[in-house]
């Protein structure tokens, strides 16, 4: 008995202690999650400050998903092809609207039919940049990303083998992935690469380069006087840069900022279920499932209490267009999210994080004038460039594999 | 959707094929008669029931069980290819479910051999039945006020998947065949001389015999293919997943429905299905595991030629030679094996579901 208590005392001392410096602390959660590359860069980091925001280069493309033309094409018919999903109704783009952002335009994102999703659904618009993606960043690419969307409850819901079997159906697709992947019939995690070859092509890059990267690289007429001085607070003052920085706009680091709870989960009894739902499918134990009432974010998968309400800095490329903003879509304009951290991570009513011991010491009131947060709208502004439009294609249709006559002669040979 | 079991397989298959031989070779076959009686706890029956016609239990809450096997029809479907889950069809006929407690194999192949805990998952979850991550349907249930009390009083607690999968099985308990002539033995003149080309002549009683008139074992009848299933895309892309998951070769360029095959992998079980129960048929028109029969007149004709075409045909049908009288008697005992319809409110849920899931109040203080 005794023992047991001694040892509790010395955690809840070590883990106070890691508390105390928050640089320490996420250095160290780093090198429990991610190899030592990641470790060295953030020590550089701690000493050298945050990296400085730079322009957005070319989508990295992994070696062992080439793209070509005739891939990036097959991709797209799947983007916006329902089919890829349990009951044919809900497929990417139904989720990824492009003229929702390439994302949904409510708190929570639209699910499968007959439930809600509980999440924000995310912008698909350079994705392929992120090594983390998702809210707390548990897909390590957008093939892994791809094949759990699909899957997922209340997402796609959709099995590999209906999926393949469909495909195996639609002669175009056949024709199609035949001539790119070579193979007889379409294979389901073929679709994977695919969806990910189109995506990675969906960056604002090239002609949809936004006016903060035309501006770095030497365009000083792309921002505005007041852009300029929200820049600075950006960098300074208002302290954004700490985490939304370098040529991603984002530490791809987990943090708590203060993002209270969706008051939905109080007032929507779909959006109940979907809630404890998801604490079963992330793997929460029995008293986690009992005890949740906020999403735990980057716990779920490190399982350190110190990382309840963690997430990953969002990127912050083509937000004008993708509201409502946070993991759980709590905000509906860009001005809510700037006086809410110049609150200190607290909304309009003083509601913040159910964790706040775990809540970022880089978060705290900011003493912004009207004018500073103005200035810093607009230059968050600054971070999208055209929208992104784009034509959706028509789905191929379906036809019979077999025609009667194939079918009598085997009745025939039975 | 569930992993198979290997030993189950062969398990099943050793079992099934040793009762093959035996029956062939058997001269007296077990009694055809009543049925026993089932016990069944009411509590649970109910809920049961209430499960069975609640559409919410599918993927997208747009299928109920009752969506494919309609009390109307006998607990079947009226097509003779069952309906699917949305953007699916699918390649059998949706069996009968009346008297389904009393059996110990299901699925017209026979590939579960275990229980209706079972059998309902698969419903449950299969792609293209009901697709439902039972996670989901469980956090369903919980939403809904009439649950809660429901799954306490059936004593199961906290509504959980395990216990639906408890209690659907016990409602399908209560689909028993009720007052046909043949059990009140009240049976036409017709029908009792039915009964004697039944057990005699046309040798029916070979393969359907028992209180179920089953032997629930595999046989090749050559019942024709119905190409609906593969001219119907719908209807092929469920038939392509359901080969793909059994791990049957060349699945895409399969043209037939390979039945008990899919158990063994044995070229001899090709083409072969498991005996149905012939109680309740005058309902669950069309016949056979694809409904390519439609009239009990016509399986009777099916059988005076010696059933259908397939080199793998069970050595036990041949023709029959049966005069115009004698089919109509056949028929006539068919008929006399079905009760009256399982439509009141004893075994059909008639109340209306919520239209929406009710919040729970003060969420935030109260346990998940
Ligand atoms: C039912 C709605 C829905 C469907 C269907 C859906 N998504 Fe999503 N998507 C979301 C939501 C919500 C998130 C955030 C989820 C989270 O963090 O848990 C998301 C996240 C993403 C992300 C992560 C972006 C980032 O910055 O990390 C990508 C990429 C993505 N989806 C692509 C896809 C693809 C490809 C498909 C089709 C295979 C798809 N989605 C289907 C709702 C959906
Ligand atoms: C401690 C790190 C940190 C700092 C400092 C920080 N952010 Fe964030 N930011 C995040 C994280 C993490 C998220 C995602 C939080 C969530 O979803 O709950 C985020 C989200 C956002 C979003 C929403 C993006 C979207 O797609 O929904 C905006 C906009 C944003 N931050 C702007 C700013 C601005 C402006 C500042 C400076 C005033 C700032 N951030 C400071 C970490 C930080
Ligand atoms: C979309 C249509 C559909 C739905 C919905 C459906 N079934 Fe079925 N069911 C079928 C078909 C078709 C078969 C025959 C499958 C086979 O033989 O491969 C079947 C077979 C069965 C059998 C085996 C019968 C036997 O005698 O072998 C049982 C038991 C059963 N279903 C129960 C249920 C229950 C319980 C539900 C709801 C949880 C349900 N079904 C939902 C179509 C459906
Ligand atoms: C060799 C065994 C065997 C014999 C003998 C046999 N049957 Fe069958 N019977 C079966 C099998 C197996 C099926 C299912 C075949 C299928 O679905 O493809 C079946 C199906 C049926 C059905 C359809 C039931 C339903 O629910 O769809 C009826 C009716 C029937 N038999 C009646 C008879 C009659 C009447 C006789 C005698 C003339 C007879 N059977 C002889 C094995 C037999």
């Amino acid at each position: 008995m005794r023992m047991k208590k001694l040892t509790l005392t010395l955690v809840a001392a070590a883990v106070a202690a890691l508390f105390a410096g928050c640089q320490a602390t996420a250095a160290k959660q780093e090198s429990a999650t991610a190899p030592a590359k990641m470790s060295a860069t953030k020590m550089a980091m701690k000493t050298a400050g945050p990296a400085p925001l730079a322009p957005l280069g070319k989508a990295p493309i992994p070696p062992d998903n080439k793209l070509t033309p005739e891939k990036v094409e097959l991709g797209k018919l799947l983007f916006f092809d329902p089919r890829v999903g349990g009951d044919a109704s809900t497929g990417c783009s139904t989720c990824h609207e492009p003229e929702q952002g390439w994302a949904w335009a409510e708190d929570f994102s639209r699910g499968y039919p007959g439930t809600v999703h509980w999440r924000n659904s995310q912008s698909i618009i350079n994705s392929a940049y992120f090594p983390r993606q998702f809210w707390a960043g548990s897909a390590s690419s957008n093939e892994k990303q791809a094949k759990s969307a699909a899957k997922g409850g209340v997402a796609g819901n959709g099995e590999d083998d209906i999926m393949e079997a469909r495909l195996a159906l639609i002669p175009e697709y056949r024709k199609r992935f035949k001539e790119v992947f070579g193979t007889e019939w379409p294979i389901i995690d073929d679709v994977w690469h695919a969806i990910s070859a189109f995506e990675r092509t969906m960056n604002t890059t090239g002609e949809h380069e936004v006016p903060l990267d035309k501006y770095l690289k030497g365009d000083k007429s792309a921002l505005n006087e007041e852009q300029v001085r929200g820049m600075a607070l950006f960098n300074g003052k208002a302290g954004c840069i700490n985490c939304h920085n370098g040529e991603l706009t984002t530490d791809l680091d987990f943090h708590n900022i203060g993002v209270p709870p969706n008051k939905r989960w109080e007032e929507d009894g779909l959006a109940q279920i979907t809630f404890r739902f998801e604490q079963y499918a992330k793997g929460q134990t029995e008293k986690g499932y009992r005890a949740a009432k906020s999403d735990w974010g980057f716990y779920y998968r490190s399982k350190n209490k110190w990382d309840k309400g963690k997430f990953r800095t969002a990127p912050l490329r083509y937000i004008a267009y993708t509201a409502p903003y946070m993991h759980n879509g709590v905000f509906y304009t860009l001005e809510e999210v700037v006086d809410f951290y110049n609150r200190g991570g607290v909304d309009e009513e003083g509601r913040t994080t159910l964790f706040p011991k775990n809540k970022s010491p880089l978060i705290k009131p900011l003493g912004l004038t009207d004018q500073d947060k103005e200035d810093l709208v607009a230059f968050l502004e600054a971070f999208s460039g055209p929208e992104i439009m784009m034509e959706k294609p028509e789905q191929p249709p379906y036809a019979p594999l077999f025609n009667m006559a194939e079918l009598k002669a085997a009745q025939e040979a039975k | 959707m569930g992993v198979r079991v290997t030993t189950g397989r062969t398990l099943l298959a050793a079992v099934m094929g040793f009762g093959v031989a035996l029956s062939a070779q058997a001269a007296e076959y077990p009694a055809i008669g009543k049925l026993p009686q089932l016990k069944i706890n009411n509590a649970k029956a109910e809920l049961g029931k209430r499960l069975f016609f609640d559409k919410r239990l599918s993927g997208d809450a747009a299928v109920s069980c009752a969506t494919c096997h309609v009390p109307d029809k006998g607990y079947a479907s009226k097509e003779a290819i069952s309906p699917g889950y949305p953007g699916n069809g699918h390649f059998r006929n949706a069996s009968s479910l009346i008297n389904v407690a009393h059996k110990k194999v299901w699925n017209w192949d026979g590939r579960i051999g275990t229980n209706l805990n079972d059998m309902t998952r698969e419903m449950l979850t299969e792609d293209y039945t009901m697709n439902m991550d039972m996670r989901i349907m469980q956090e369903r249930m919980k939403q809904d006020p009439v649950y809660v009390q429901m799954f306490k009083d059936a004593g199961y607690g906290e509504p959980s998947n395990g216990s639906v999968r408890k209690a659907i099985p016990e409602y399908m308990k209560t689909l028993t065949s009720a007052n046909s002539p043949f059990d009140k033995g009240k049976m036409s003149t017709s029908a009792k001389n039915g009964m004697k080309l039944f057990k005699g002549k046309a040798g029916c009683i070979q393969c359907h015999n028992g209180p179920l008139l089953t032997d629930q074992k595999a046989h090749n009848t050559g019942v024709p293919e119905n190409f609906d299933v593969f001219l119907d895309p719908m209807n092929h892309q469920a038939f392509i997943a359901f080969t793909m998951f059994q791990g049957i070769p060349n699945y895409m360029n399969l043209k037939r429905d390979p039945g008990y095959f899919n158990i063994t992998l044995l070229d001899e079980d090709m083409g072969k299905f498991v005996t149905p129960s012939l109680r309740e048929l005058k309902y669950s028109a069309p016949y056979m595991h694809n409904g390519m029969i439609k009239t009990l007149a016509d399986v009777v004709n099916f059988y005076n030629q010696g059933g259908g075409k397939d080199s793998n045909k069970s050595d036990l049908l041949k023709p029959l030679k049966l005069s115009g009288k004698e089919k109509k008697d056949l028929v006539a005992f068919l008929e006399a094996l079905s009760g009256n319809k399982l439509t009141s409110d004893k075994h059909v849920w008639k109340q209306p579901y919520p239209a929406e899931y009710e919040a729970i109040a003060n969420w935030t203080e109260v346990p998940n």
